[in-house]
């Protein structure tokens, strides 16, 4: 490429007459040398270097067009980065930068030169499997192999809890594939509909609680009455993936009922590594150990499975929980088949193939999400079963050839369940017999 | 990459010539938009559908443009039908573009 022509000193223009001439003697032909003369070209061929030379108005008015698509970036209210193939962010827009100073780096809020592959790998523990999320999702969109990525996530930062809605686009040019990342808060918006489904009027509240709250079935096994009084300390919420409810040893400060979400419950081992000891849906409650008198969180209580649950203050909740006996009745029942299912767990971990773990751990997701079809990656489910991500691909390779899962872009979907319970270790229908002997024994 | 715009002729017509023109431009240069635009607008008020339009950007193919012997843009080539012509700059004069296209000014078909 030439360099820039615009500029008055003699030996620019001396360069510009050189060019002309340059070029003047490339063109053929009457037309083209007064196409050239009236103005109406924009580049010539170099048969030497065989590249495509833009002539200097053309350089100048794709100048200032780059220009003007930086301004009118600035000037969109949603925070866009654009990055290479490496993941380095080159291009960042006003709203981006602001929120990088607002949330001191945290967040993914990743500057202009610095890597957002690596901000997501560093990210802390409690961002830590969304952020492991959102690169998994950034690697497929480089790599070619996804050309949308949308996630949402939530991020702890100083000023407090804020929840995002994160899209990741491929552009695809000749070239190595860029991407453009936008971001949007959604607290607000989150905050808002929470209130319209919570309603403005105490009979809306509740009518809006017993909607979502029915299909939780500890509250649904109480009777009218009880529940009825429960009501009035529950507010409907909508969890996300990823989203950190507890870390072992901090205060439980809500205790949460799943309506179609999934909570998993890790252990934490040397402050790093974790294992899934459990995990509660629609059948049970999060905060259990309230009950029990412990004021604390054992397990990092994780959002698996994006969806809705009511909540209550643990205050209410121990208030509401000494005074009713059907309350500790349901309560205690489920705290028994939550041991169950970690006695059994725990067992399983050690004795039981990655495999047939694997498919015993979709079916129990199966079973709480009552859907076929879940987002998760494989160092999400290594982290879930204790294993090497190896580990979990050749098991998850060794299912899908059998046909009972399909695995695509992060999506897993079980294909036949039946051949998926023949193949899960003898753990999965164990728990079941031993949780219904269970339920009929107290009912 | 080079975008390719096919019309397909209209089924009621039995009998068509279609005229095949390739327009080499670079990028998003301002003789280049404005080229393409004036060839669009001219294509649909005299040829409908009639027409099969390919977009080649010398910016990212230049080797293509060398190849068919192109040394500046934008650069008009009518293919077919016969005879092959060739219109330089950003077509803003409609009865070259038209002569060259082989279609009579101010004849609307």
């Amino acid at each position: 490429m030439r360099p820039e022509p615009a500029a008055l000193s003699p030996s620019d223009i001396q360069a510009e007459a050189a060019f002309k001439d340059w070029v003047r003697r490339l063109v053929r032909g009457a037309a083209e040398l007064q196409a050239f003369e009236g103005g109406q070209i924009d580049a010539v061929m170099d048969p030497e270097s065989g590249n495509a030379i833009l002539l200097p108005e053309a350089q100048a008015a794709l100048q200032g067009t780059s220009r003007l698509v930086l301004n009118a970036l600035d000037a969109l209210p949603g925070e866009v980065c654009v990055l290479d193939s490496t993941g380095a962010v080159i291009i960042t827009n006003r709203a981006w930068r602001a929120f990088v100073v607002a949330h001191a780096g945290a967040g993914l809020g990743v500057r202009e030169g610095a890597n957002f592959l690596e901000a997501c790998r560093d990210a802390g523990a409690r961002e830590h499997v969304q952020a492991e999320a959102v690169a998994t999702g950034l690697h497929q969109v480089l790599a070619g192999g996804l050309e949308l990525f949308r996630c949402d996530y939530v991020c702890y930062s100083p000023g407090g809890r804020c929840a995002f809605s994160l899209n990741i686009v491929g552009i695809a040019r000749d070239g190595p594939v860029h991407a453009v990342v936008t971001r949007e808060n959604v607290s607000e918006r989150k905050r808002v509909d929470a209130s319209r489904i919570s309603g403005r009027t105490k009979a809306g509240r509740i009518a809006a609680v017993m909607q979502a709250g029915t299909t939780n079935r500890l509250l649904a096994t109480l009777p009218a009455k009880e529940y009825e009084q429960l009501l009035g300390g529950l507010e409907p919420v909508q969890l996300t993936y990823g989203e950190v409810l507890y870390e072992p040893g901090e205060p439980i400060r809500h205790v949460y009922f799943p309506s179609d979400c999934l909570i998993s419950l890790l252990t934490v081992v040397d402050g790093h590594r974790a294992l899934e000891v459990g995990l509660v849906g629609r059948e049970g409650m999060v905060g259990s150990r309230l009950a029990m008198g412990s004021t604390n969180s054992s397990v990092r209580a994780l959002v698996q499975g994006t969806g809705r649950a009511m909540r209550m203050k643990s205050t209410r909740f121990l208030r509401e929980f000494q005074r009713s006996p059907t309350l500790q009745r349901a309560l205690f029942r489920f705290t028994d088949a939550l041991m169950i299912q970690v006695t059994q767990t725990a067992a399983c971990n050690r004795f039981h193939v990655v495999e047939e773990r694997l498919a015993r751990w979709l079916l129990m997701t199966r079973d709480r999400m009552l859907s076929s079809e879940f987002h998760l990656t494989h160092e999400f489910l290594a982290d879930m079963l204790g294993v090497r991500r190896v580990g979990v691909t050749s098991a998850a390779s060794a299912l899908r050839r059998q046909k009972l899962i399909r695995y695509a872009r992060g999506v897993i979907t079980i294909l036949d369940q039946r051949a998926l319970e023949a193949a899960a270790c003898s753990c999965y229908q164990r728990v079941q017999v031993m949780q219904l002997e269970a339920a009929t024994h107290t009912a | 990459m080079a975008r390719k715009r096919a019309k397909a002729p209209a089924a009621r017509e039995t009998v068509t010539t279609v005229v095949v023109m390739r327009l080499y431009v670079a990028g998003k240069a301002p003789n280049s938009v404005k080229a393409i635009a004036n060839l669009e607008a001219i294509c649909r008020r005299y040829l409908k559908d009639r027409y099969k339009l390919e977009i080649v950007d010398v910016c990212e193919h230049p080797q293509r443009a060398l190849a068919d012997g192109v040394f500046v843009t934008p650069s008009l080539s009518k293919l077919s039908p016969a005879p092959t012509s060739n219109v330089i700059g950003n077509l803003s004069d409609t009865d070259n573009l038209l002569a060259a296209l082989g279609l009579p000014a101010g004849d609307l078909q």
